[in-house]
């Protein structure tokens, strides 16, 4: 049996049209229902409050604001339609650094570009059959930055470090 | 270990797991068909689309030439970086190697330092080389001897 993606509202935001017609052509062979698109952050932020998308896939570099910087709206502004959405971050970007900033802003997926089907597809279904705890600290609103829980966490207390610096 | 220090750790309900069912395990591999097929119709746009990329990279330089502030370097950064990730999906997998050297070499040198433009400009020079001559091979060895060659240029420019 296949999901629902019928059911799904997703929302696309990247200000190259290209790369959002590439991206909404590939949800749509997937099946998923509603497609909603933004070319910039804010355009994205006013998308998420009309539409309640479930899951958003965003590019990280944009003027004004980046995906990084509505990420981190998403998950801690007041006004935010909904702390919990799902965030892809589909980008340019590559570098481990890179990704554990995406992960420090509340970004659920990472993927890479260039595009690729498979990697999507397997990131949207991470994202519904592996959701991650939610965290809240002092400085952090977001998933669990850690992949398997923090529950089962047995290192040093990274975090703790971090923390008593800010 | 007891973790002393304030965190609060929760799971939200799984609404999108109620919402779109079980699949069966592993990769929908109908779906992704479906998708491959509806990328290969795409295909032909995407010389099309890598030139509107290439004109954009031009087109900043040309406004950073003009007026070389923050904003104008950040547009530059921007249409490098986007080349980087864009064209390897649109099949010109050395205009991505290139833009790559390019967007490290901007993003990297301190924003209160001037760029090198000669070597900016030699990485638009090869990218619009590798666009206009069609070089779509990731191996072609022109391009790659370029590449790298900029690369190396790069390393040295950012000690």
């Amino acid at each position: 049996m296949a999901y629902q993606f019928d059911r799904l509202k997703v929302l696309v935001v990247d200000d190259s049209a290209h790369m959002r017609k590439l991206v909404v052509t590939i949800l749509q062979a997937f099946g998923i229902g509603y497609i909603y698109e933004a070319d910039s952050g804010e355009r994205a932020w006013t998308q998420l409050m009309e539409h309640h998308p479930d899951i958003c896939i965003m590019d990280w570099m944009m003027e004004g604001l980046s995906g990084m910087d509505v990420t981190q709206k998403i998950r801690t502004d007041p006004m935010s339609p909904n702390p919990f959405i799902p965030v892809i971050m589909l980008t340019g970007y590559h570098s481990l650094d890179q990704v554990r900033q995406a992960r420090d802003a509340g970004v659920n997926e990472f993927i890479a570009k260039p595009v690729s089907i498979k990697s999507l597809m397997q990131r949207l279904q991470s994202v519904i059959e592996n959701p991650r705890p939610f965290v809240r600290t002092k400085v952090y609103f977001g998933p669990c930055r850690r992949r398997r829980g923090a529950e089962e966490y047995r290192g040093p207390e990274r975090r703790e470090k971090k923390e008593a610096a800010a | 270990m007891a973790r002393q220090q304030p965190i609060e750790l929760f799971m939200p309900p799984n609404i999108l797991k109620a919402k779109v069912g079980s699949g069966a395990p592993g990769l929908d591999l109908a779906a992704i068909k479906r998708a491959e097929t509806a990328m290969d119709k795409m295909r032909g746009e995407f010389a099309d689309w890598a030139a509107t990329d290439v004109d954009k990279l031009m087109a900043a330089r040309a406004r950073f030439g003009k007026t070389p502030d923050a904003a104008s370097r950040a547009a530059l950064l921007r249409a490098a970086h986007d080349m980087k990730g864009q064209a390897a999906t649109y099949d010109f997998p050395m205009i991505a190697r290139v833009a790559g050297s390019l967007s490290k070499l901007i993003g990297e040198v301190p924003e209160n330092k001037d760029l090198p433009l000669g070597l900016v400009d030699a990485h638009v020079s090869t990218i619009h080389v590798i666009y206009r001559d069609k070089l779509t091979d990731a191996s072609n060895k022109m391009a790659m001897a370029l590449s790298s060659e900029l690369e190396k240029q790069v390393e040295a420019a950012l000690k």
